[in-house]
């Protein structure tokens, strides 16, 4: 029986989703942060899409979002020259940290310890959150605005992208190891640790690199500009939304195009799959955040399936045979 | 015909004015425990009493003229009329303005850094 992908709505934004991130499985289960234009980053169950809370605090659009893999802080980059770092359980802002320009990206080490940050005034700068009021560490380099950073190599190195170049950095050295030129504006970075795989988009183009050596591994040509795609853990599959509305999902091996779903009415920001890889999130320019099953038709979350059909055929079936079963049985055992 | 897959519900939304992260939550009272609570309810009391004196000052200030302080300097006399529920706007009445006198106008809040008015 061939079952229909129903995606799930999660309103709450009033302005476009440009940024969305899971955190790690957590005893409470794992949780997913979103970014919007309307300044006001909310935080969700992540298999459910449930909203938990609201971080009031930032005075322009929040562009940048992430958790820590606990899920017990969270961090935003803004258009009002902060970057902060939140209590996740309460909602609290724990630190506000003034930049010289809109920051655009945000990310914690796996210890949660040092908050890496990047932004339209092209520095990346880490701080260590033991000590918030120290000067951060400053990385330049880049020669236009940063739109994304994140940690590499076990928090070794650093992956940033600005408009036409991904440069991996040296943490300890603070200092360029290799730059890689993109034909087209990049408009997305992921970096997935198991296997060092490094997915960026730009233009048409879903490529996937070494995020040790910047070499590339593959790419694939989506029929419109993708701004966001996503690998799922096991690597069979990844997904990517763009300028069209629509989310595609692909075979990574094969590239084979699997699926095409319509259902945004805006064009897609950003895609993510889920730690445990059975959904992925999308977010967009309508200001809503849609919860995609990776399985369609598998019960899980909000998602149960209820064939009532087959059901119906399969007590029917089992009340003929039953009987007749017994007759043969019987049959046999008395033949010689 | 491919079958929509069921759903049990929808995902719950913000609710109302309020922030969420409920202190009731398992997580809340597993990571950050009971003191928070009693912390909470305090601070939940005293927000509480704030609130209602931001509204009443809305409150007196109706029918008022009163002078706004706006962004880059500007500053512009009205009547003040009414605030909406989350205080994105006022309406206000005879906005003072260079070209003249508008009758009726709504300021964006965000724009207003301070506005003052005399109490009889």
């Amino acid at each position: 029986m061939a079952m229909r992908q129903t995606p799930l709505t999660c309103s709450g934004h009033t302005r476009p989703v440009v940024d969305l991130a899971f955190s790690g499985v957590t005893p409470y289960g794992y949780f997913l942060i979103s970014a919007c234009k309307d300044g006001k980053p909310m935080l969700r169950q992540g298999d459910t899409g449930d909203w938990i809370g609201t971080f009031l605090g930032h005075k322009g659009a929040v562009w940048g979002a992430t958790l820590n893999t606990d899920a017990t802080k969270a961090a935003t980059a803004a258009a009002d020259f902060t970057a902060k770092v939140w209590d996740a359980v309460s909602g609290d802002e724990l630190i506000t940290l003034a930049h010289k320009h809109i920051v655009k990206s945000v990310d914690f080490t796996q210890d949660s310890n040092y908050l890496l940050t990047g932004g339209q005034d092209k520095l990346l700068r880490i701080y260590d959150l033991s000590k918030p009021e120290a000067e951060p560490d400053v990385v330049s380099g880049h020669t236009s605005g940063i739109k994304k950073a994140l940690w590499s190599s076990d928090d070794k190195q650093i992956l940033s992208a600005d408009d036409k170049t991904v440069r991996l950095w040296d943490r300890s050295t603070m200092t360029e190891v290799k730059a890689l030129n993109v034909a087209m504006s990049v408009s997305s970075m992921e970096y997935v640790p198991e296997g060092q795989i490094l997915v960026i988009t730009y233009g048409k183009t879903i490529a996937f690199h070494s995020a040790e050596t910047l070499e590339q591994i593959k790419s694939f040509e989506a029929p419109a500009t993708i701004n966001s795609a996503s690998l799922h853990p096991a690597k069979e599959c990844l997904v990517a939304g763009g300028e069209d509305f629509k989310l595609y999902k692909y075979d990574y091996n094969t590239g084979e195009e699997l699926e095409s779903y319509k259902g945004h009415f805006g064009p897609i920001h950003c895609v993510r799959f889920s730690p445990d890889g059975e959904l992925y999130a999308s977010g967009s320019e309508d200001g809503t955040l849609r919860l995609w099953q990776t399985t369609v038709g598998k019960t899980y979350g909000l998602w149960k399936c209820v064939v009532p059909e087959e059901e119906n055929a399969e007590a029917a079936k089992a009340r003929t045979t039953l009987p007749g079963t017994a007759e043969e049985e019987i049959e046999e055992l008395a033949s010689p | 015909m491919p079958v929509p897959v069921g759903v049990l519900r929808l995902p719950r939304g913000p609710e109302g004015c309020s922030r969420g992260f409920s202190p009731t939550s398992p997580r809340f009272q597993a990571l950050l425990g009971g003191d928070a609570v009693t912390t909470t309810a305090a601070a939940q009391g005293a927000r509480a009493a704030l609130r209602q004196r931001y509204l009443r000052g809305l409150a007196a200030a109706r029918g008022r003229p009163t002078r706004f302080c706006l962004r880059a300097g500007v500053r512009v006399d009205a009547v003040f009329g009414a605030a909406d529920v989350d205080a994105v706007a006022f309406q206000v009445d005879a906005l003072q303005t260079p070209l003249g006198v508008q009758a009726a106008a709504l300021l964006r809040c965000a724009d207003v850094l301070a506005y003052s008015f005399l109490l009889d």
